[in-house]
């Protein structure tokens, strides 16, 4: 057997191949990105258990994670944050076991998307089990896990090819997405659900912010809108009751030992705002939860300057009307003393 | 560590830089091997290798005093003592929380008021595969088939030897202990071999079984419903090709990766689907583990020495733990049973109904065998009755009422993949990918060689860990 010939062909041609592979999805518009996966979320969760009374924890689901830019927040209240929100999830799991696994008593905002937030408390629901996978993960990780996540970082950082996302965005282009992109009718007769691409780019502080596609370019926001609505004509019920029931749990111990709580609503337009305001009316749900919360809490309707930022694909800020909001909410509540400057203290 | 992960990937390189590198004798190579070792099982949990470790001197040292003690009183001790540690840590760690739930429902059958919560005990990883490879060395010592390993040294690294350490082969000491005692170094060709096998293990595990297989067969079996019939027969099919993938390619990797060191390890797999009858299959699935029950357990209950209904029983016995082997639930017995009976029946037919095996009837027979295998993966890989049940229902009764929960697509890709690798199996049931490899030119071998770990790549994987690490 002439096994040193066989690999040395085998190599060239699959440097051949890689690079062509390559080459061919950065020319149809793919740049390299990280993965937002349960490992990148497990090493940011590790930092709170190290975290001061100054810092601040962000959970929510997706419009926290955009919304909020950390150089912005850094540069206003001189720390970064630790960012901890979650797409598609409630934030409910996550608070719980900040809650009742860690000491941590600083800062800690919860961004409220309603769909989400009042969805459910049952674990196999997808908002629930999307972040308690993450959470699980945190816990569960071994070493060879977190050398793997560090391994795969400049591979990710690099190359195209490497961008394989546990969110399974249709412009995914490893072997799975690939595949499930092949449609033979629809034998399950099941509501089929229309292409959903990425549309985020993320650092490896967690910093999720819009891409330009989706600022620039209305046909590709207008497929993320046709998601939101195939999302909301789908889903169930909200479960105000047990879900508002599991969070008060926690905030009661939460404040017991001195946390520092704040609810946010960040902005949503369109459609999508409509939507919400019909099946979530603001008195019955966001008002009863601050009441019954009692804890410093912002929906940016009642601000003059958040109030009207527009969401281009409706659910979500763009990367320069994000690091305005940013600016602006921290200003807030810095000057209403929720928070402190540490650069100034 | 998982074969399928970045980690490794750096792992072996440093492993192999060190051990072909000049800096260490062979004594010495030996002692980095078995460090590395301890590494990759750390790298998963490290107080977990105290276990290895009890394991290790216990066993070394039976196998001590089994060397040179003639008295057959303290020899049977000395077994006894073995058995019993490696047995008892299977016993707590594996059967912990399923030996307490049938107490417990026992107690509860009989009128006691019994609860009580699972002790949720982590399994160590491999725990099934190493107790059984270090227990072969003390029952073949009592036995007095092998001599006893040279040093501690050759002895730990036998039981602990990262490529086969978790989820086999499972190698008895005169195979591996002995290859310990004289300097190893890989040939080119067996370097290079040993390389390719370590791909085609990571093509069968990452490619087919996790990223073609693993969803269909994910979604039927976890799926709370009753199913139609054909989503699942192709949920079935798509476990049978995803384990045989996936444990095969393990086998693979751990044989492709020992000869990149110039070592030497035994077959597992020899194309199971192309069997012809449950004998034949059990030469040709897991063939390590196998040939262990029958040596160790079979034997020793009497095999075919005591007459018929005494080798049935024997069988029956063999295949029943063995399913137990598997996983802590009576599912897994049961599917260990179904093999058991297939077994008996086997050895009815052909003592009542011989025929000949032709190459006409061969395929026909070896598909009816494969058919029968897919009904006990049902059992394997259901989570409980009910849903083996449901499966089982679907199966035959057809349920045309069931819900469809596979769609065109993917039930043509299991189809397609399962057909292909069923075939595959039965033209390659009389030769081996090495007597293929030697026919072709080396020009069309680096071209599959190329292909495979371009799906590799473009596969990516997210690191899922290997069905039988949790065995």
């Amino acid at each position: 057997m002439k096994l040193k010939k066989s690999f040395l062909i085998a190599l060239s041609l699959l440097t051949l191949a890689l690079t062509s592979w390559e080459l061919y999805w950065r020319s149809q518009g793919k740049l390299p990105n990280l993965n937002d996966d349960k490992a990148l979320w497990s090493l940011h969760r590790a930092n709170v258990e190290i975290a001061s009374r100054d810092d601040v924890v962000i959970l929510g689901s997706s419009r926290a994670y955009f919304d909020i830019q950390i150089d912005e927040w850094a540069q206003v209240t001189g720390k970064k944050p630790i960012q901890l929100a979650s797409t598609g999830s409630s934030p409910l799991p996550s608070f719980h076991d900040l809650v009742n696994n860690t000491s941590f008593n600083g800062t800690v905002i919860i961004g409220v998307t309603p769909g989400l937030f009042f969805s459910t408390t049952y674990p196999g629901a997808d908002p629930w089990s999307r972040i308690q996978t993450k959470v699980d993960h945190y816990y569960n990780r071994t070493y060879a896990d977190r050398s793997n996540f560090w391994l795969s970082i400049p591979l990710q950082s690099n190359f195209v090819l490497m961008s394989a996302d546990e969110e399974f965005w249709s412009d995914d282009i490893d072997l799975k997405s690939l595949l499930r992109k092949v449609k033979i009718g629809n034998r399950t007769g099941s509501p089929q659900m229309p292409p959903f691409y990425s549309f985020g780019d993320i650092t490896l502080d967690r910093n999720m912010s819009m891409s330009k596609r989706t600022v620039q370019d209305t046909a590709f926001a207008n497929t993320i809108i046709k998601v939101w609505n195939f999302f909301g004509k789908g889903a169930p019920p909200p479960d105000k009751k047990s879900t508002m029931s599991f969070f008060l749990e926690d905030v009661k111990k939460f404040k017991e030992r001195n946390g520092n709580l704040i609810l946010l609503r960040c902005p949503s337009s369109g459609g999508n705002r409509i939507g919400e305001n019909m099946v979530f009316p603001r008195a019955e749900f966001w008002d009863d939860l601050v009441k019954q919360s009692n804890v410093p809490s912002y929906h940016f309707e009642d601000y003059d300057q958040l109030k009207d930022l527009t969401c281009p694909e409706e659910s979500h800020l763009s990367k320069e009307d994000a690091e305005y909001f940013t600016r602006e909410f921290a200003k807030i509540i810095i000057e209403d003393g929720i928070i402190t400057n540490s650069k100034t203290k | 560590m998982l074969f399928n992960s970045l980690s490794f990937v750096v792992f072996l390189v440093i492993v192999l830089a060190l051990y072909y590198s000049k800096l260490f004798n062979w004594t010495n190579k030996k002692r980095m091997l078995l460090l590395a070792s301890y590494l990759f099982y750390a790298m998963w949990n490290p107080p977990l290798i105290l276990l290895l470790w009890i394991s290790t001197v216990i066993d070394w040292s039976a196998g001590k005093k089994l060397a040179v003690e003639e008295n057959q009183k303290k020899r049977k001790l000395w077994l006894l003592l073995s058995m019993s540690i490696n047995l008892g840590f299977l016993a707590f760690f594996k059967y912990g929380d399923f030996l307490l739930e049938n107490f417990v429902t026992i107690a509860n059958s009989v009128g006691m008021e019994f609860e009580t919560k699972p002790m949720g005990i982590l399994l160590p990883m491999g725990i099934s595969f190493y107790t059984f490879q270090t227990m072969s060395y003390t029952i073949d010592m009592y036995n007095k088939k092998i001599e006893r390993a040279r040093t501690f040294l050759d002895f730990a690294l036998y039981v602990t030897f990262f490529p086969q350490l978790v989820a086999g082969p499972i190698v008895r000491a005169k195979e591996l202990i002995t290859q310990f005692y004289e300097p190893k170094i890989a040939t080119t060709n067996q370097f290079f071999w040993g390389l390719f096998l370590l791909t085609l293990g990571l093509f069968q595990k990452v490619v087919m079984a996790d990223s073609l297989l693993a969803d269909t067969s994910d979604t039927v079996f976890d799926s709370g419903q009753l199913i139609h019939g054909i989503d699942a027969w192709v949920g079935t099919l798509a476990f049978s090709g995803q384990i045989f993938f996936d444990f095969a390619g393990y086998s693979t990797c751990a044989i492709g990766i020992a000869l990149m060191l110039g070592i030497i390890l035994p077959d597992n797999f020899k194309y199971p689907y192309a069997s012809l009858g449950f004998s034949d299959l059990w030469k040709r699935w897991h063939i390590t583990l196998s040939s262990w029950l029958r040596d160790y357990l079979y034997i020793p209950l009497g095999g075919n020495r005591h007459g018929i209904t005494r080798m049935y029983v024997a069988l029956m016995v063999t295949m029943l733990l063995g399913g137990l082997w598997h996983g802590a639930a009576w599912t897994f017995v049961v599917w260990g049973g179904l093999h058991g009976t297939y077994l008996i029946l086997e050895r009815l037919q052909r003592k009542y109904l011989p025929f000949k095996i032709t190459k006409w009837n061969g395929i026909f027979l070896a598909f009816i065998t494969f058919s029968c295998v897919n009904i006990t993966w049902t059992f394997f890989r259901a989570p409980d009755f009910s849903k083996a049940w449901n499966m089982i229902t679907s199966m035959f009764y057809m349920q045309t009422e069931g819900i469809k929960i596979l769609e065109t697509f993917e039930i043509i890709k299991v189809c397609v993949v399962v057909g292909i690798l069923f075939l595959c199996h039965w033209f390659m049931r009389n030769t081996s990918v090495k007597e293929v490899s030697q026919k072709i030119s080396p020009i069309f071998l680096g071209l599959i060689w190329s292909i495979m770990v371009f799906l590799l790549c473009v596969a990516q994987g997210s690191g899922e860990q290997f069905i039988y690490f949790q065995f």
